[in-house]
């Protein structure tokens, strides 16, 4: 956990300094990083099923869809793909700030709290691998629930589709990245 | 060209066949591992890329199968329907019923329900990527590396696009014939070098699958057809070999160097010499043939020779037999037991009857011996510092005449003065016994044991021919009436053992013919220590 910690801290370090230039920086094509973030996101969920006291209130939170077809998946486009995934991410990143203020009990608040940070991380392996989005537009609380989001209305749901999301479409669309193909072929 | 396409259509049909009857294999056989396992009501898993539901026939219901309904819902979507189909299972004779959904969502929640007849009958929630149940790992080969104990296998990862590298996998190995196997896990990679094998086996091996867990999850597939693979035998660095028997030779040289070096010293350790008394008794085993008497009847001479230079050490003491000298007093002679008795016992062999003869002397004067019978009736308790005897002389009485005298329970040394002079024959004897006292009494012939000691305590009787009237005790064939020994005697003697000696000492016939008279009067018997 810690040596995953450290290389992704190790990476942030470069692609901030790297900044808004044209990235030059080495794709992240290894998924392991991503399945750490995969499990720390299922680790939230274990602390949520056993948190008592401090856990969040009933709140309605806009989250991404998660379902997918792999049969329509790979008829959609890399780009297309990416945007589908830098929007879910920045929904679940508000989603999860959100939470993050009615939280109390402090093992949740920490585990929020590393989502929160993982999620800015795969922002940032996104943009090493070409893949973010030209610009993103993302709804606000009070705006109605478009055709790629969905609302929920309890931080346990928020924490499932979370998960959902990192396994689904954001591993998909790491797996297949051309970036990474181009490094492999 | 319709032929053509006739058997081309076959050769296709068949394939499919083929694949469906394999496929169907495979789909029969996780339905029944599920049927076992799964304890949920709607039992769910994905084969390929599609999630099949399908749940046991309720018992009631024994008609028509399009009662039921199956649908399944994700996302706030509506409800969607699935086809239900019956499956009978030869296995277990049992029908159960699935639905194959079209479009599988995956990462997402999926909410399933059977409905009978309008009836909800089950109804579960599910995540699809949770679910896999894989096939078998394909094309499982097994070599040699050629190295020893070990073996290369190697096999197909399941044709799943995305999730090829999300697979884990156990390799089960075993000597073929075995049933004890071990079990390698390995991650992604699809093919393991076996290590660590015995050399020139042949080994069956086994490989299953499952999703990794992170990703995806599901449940291990089927073992795969056990394959076989021999390892190679050893092979032996000729080298080696020289340098081994070489080594091999330089220890047997050095081993035998110091055997026989030390030969002598290792013989005596493990090989010890049995002690023999031969050194003692020359000539008693190589002329005599262990003839003992034969080789006293020789060997007197000499025997006396050196008897005289082991008595030194010793206190004999003479044992005087007074024969009938017109005592009539009785005197109670105090039988003094001496100390050495029991160093005499342990006398070796040489103190024997020659000796007897030897030491058979006659007091230099009657008249003073007389007198001093004549002390020890005045004062018996005298008898200790008697002067005619150490203090630690032994009496013996004899008695001639009676056989079956018991004396009484008292020291065997203690016995009357007055038995002295009851002996017949004119001699008086005088013979030292020092361990007659502790000599056990038994019955029988009148002998005793050779064994004697003698004392001189002021040499005033010089040794005398064997013609003097002095007879040992052993050979007067008197019965000698020993009381039993005490038990204080017996534990002094301790490990002596006793045994009967009816040994005839037939050494003094020849010596002293007057003392033969006496051997044949008498009977009697005595046990001595064993020399």
């Amino acid at each position: 956990m810690q040596t995953f910690s450290g290389l992704v801290s190790v990476l942030m370090v470069f692609v901030w300094l790297g900044g808004n230039q044209v990235s030059t920086l080495r794709p992240i094509c290894d998924l392991r990083v991503l399945d750490h973030f995969v499990r720390e996101a299922r680790d939230s969920e274990v602390i949520m099923r056993g948190c008592r006291g401090g856990c969040g209130v009933m709140k309605s939170y806009f989250v991404p869809l998660t379902s997918v077809d792999f049969a329509v998946w790979e008829h959609i486009d890399v780009h297309g793909q990416a945007m589908e995934v830098q929007t879910g991410l920045s929904l679940l990143d508000q989603a999860l700030n959100n939470a993050m203020k009615s939280v109390s009990n402090s093992p949740l608040a920490s585990a929020l709290d590393n989502n929160i940070s993982n999620i800015h991380s795969l922002g940032q392996i996104l943009h090493s691998l070409d893949l973010q989005a030209r610009s993103t537009v993302l709804p606000d609380d009070s705006a109605p629930a478009s055709a790629q989001t969905q609302e929920v209305s309890s931080l346990p749901e928020l924490l499932q589709v979370q998960s959902s999301f990192l396994r689904g479409k954001v591993r998909l669309l790491l797996s297949a990245a051309p970036a990474c193909q181009r490094q492999n072929s | 060209m319709t032929k053509m396409r006739s058997d081309r259509l076959k050769i296709v049909f068949v394939l499919c066949l083929a694949f469906v009857t394999t496929g169907g294999q495979h789909f029969e056989s996780k339905v029944a591992q599920l049927l076992r396992d799964e304890t949920e009501d709607i039992k769910c898993f994905v084969e390929v890329k599609d999630l099949t539901c399908f749940w046991e026939e309720e018992e009631e219901r024994n008609n028509l199968h399009d009662q039921y309904t199956f649908t399944y819902s994700y996302e706030n979507k509506k409800n969607m329907a699935c086809v239900v189909s019956p499956l009978s299972l030869l296995a277990s004779n049992k029908t159960i019923f699935f639905c194959k959904l079209p479009k599988t969502p995956f990462f997402t929640t999926l909410d399933v329900q059977v409905f009978c007849d309008g009836r909800m009958l089950y109804s579960r929630s599910l995540n699809a990527e949770n679910f896999l149940f894989l096939d078998p790992p394909r094309n499982l080969t097994v070599m040699s590396s050629g190295k020893e104990g070990q073996l290369n296998v190697s096999w197909l990862p399941p044709s799943l696009k995305y999730m090829d590298d999300s697979m884990i996998y156990e390799v089960r190995y075993a000597v073929e014939g075995s049933n004890m196997g071990k079990v390698e896990v390995i991650k992604v990679s699809t093919m393991l070098v076996l290590l660590g094998l015995q050399s020139d086996t042949r080994y069956k091996v086994w490989v299953r699958v499952k999703p990794d867990g992170v990703a995806y999850k599901g449940y291990w597939s089927a073992w795969t057809e056990p394959v076989f693979g021999a390892t190679p035998p050893i092979d032996m660095d000729p080298l080696i070999i020289l340098l081994v028997l070489f080594i091999g030779l330089i220890l047997c040289l050095l081993s035998m160097t110091v055997i026989l070096s030390h030969h002598k010293f290792l013989l005596k350790k493990l090989w010890p010499d049995i002690p023999t008394p031969e050194h003692k008794f020359p000539g008693l085993f190589t002329v005599y043939k262990g003839d003992f008497k034969e080789w006293m009847s020789q060997n007197n001479g000499s025997m006396w020779g050196r008897s005289v230079h082991v008595y030194t050490e010793e206190l004999p003491s003479p044992l005087e037999v007074l024969s009938e000298v017109s005592l009539t007093s009785h005197v109670t002679s105090q039988i003094e037991e001496r100390k050495p008795a029991e160093e005499e016992e342990e006398k070796d062999s040489e103190r024997s009857d020659s000796r007897l003869t030897d030491r058979w002397r006659e007091p230099p004067h009657a008249h003073w011996l007389m007198e001093q019978l004549r002390a020890l009736q005045d004062n018996p308790e005298s008898l200790s510092q008697s002067s005619l005897l150490q203090s630690h002389d032994t009496y013996v009485t004899l008695n001639q005449g009676d056989n079956e005298q018991q004396v009484d329970d008292v020291f065997e040394e203690t016995l009357p003065l007055q038995t002295l002079f009851t002996t017949a024959g004119t001699s008086s004897l005088n013979t030292s016994h020092s361990d007659l006292g502790s000599l056990q009494q038994s019955s029988g012939s009148g002998r005793l044991s050779s064994q004697s000691s003698f004392e001189y305590p002021n040499h005033t009787w010089p040794p005398k021919g064997p013609g003097y009237a002095y007879m040992a005790v052993a050979d007067s064939g008197v019965s000698m009436d020993y009381s039993p020994m005490s038990s204080s005697r017996i534990a002094e003697l301790g490990k002596h053992r006793i045994y009967t000696n009816d040994y005839k000492n037939e050494i003094f016939p020849h010596k002293w013919p007057l003392s033969g008279q006496h051997i044949k009067t008498g009977s009697g018997s005595c046990s001595g220590p064993l020399w």
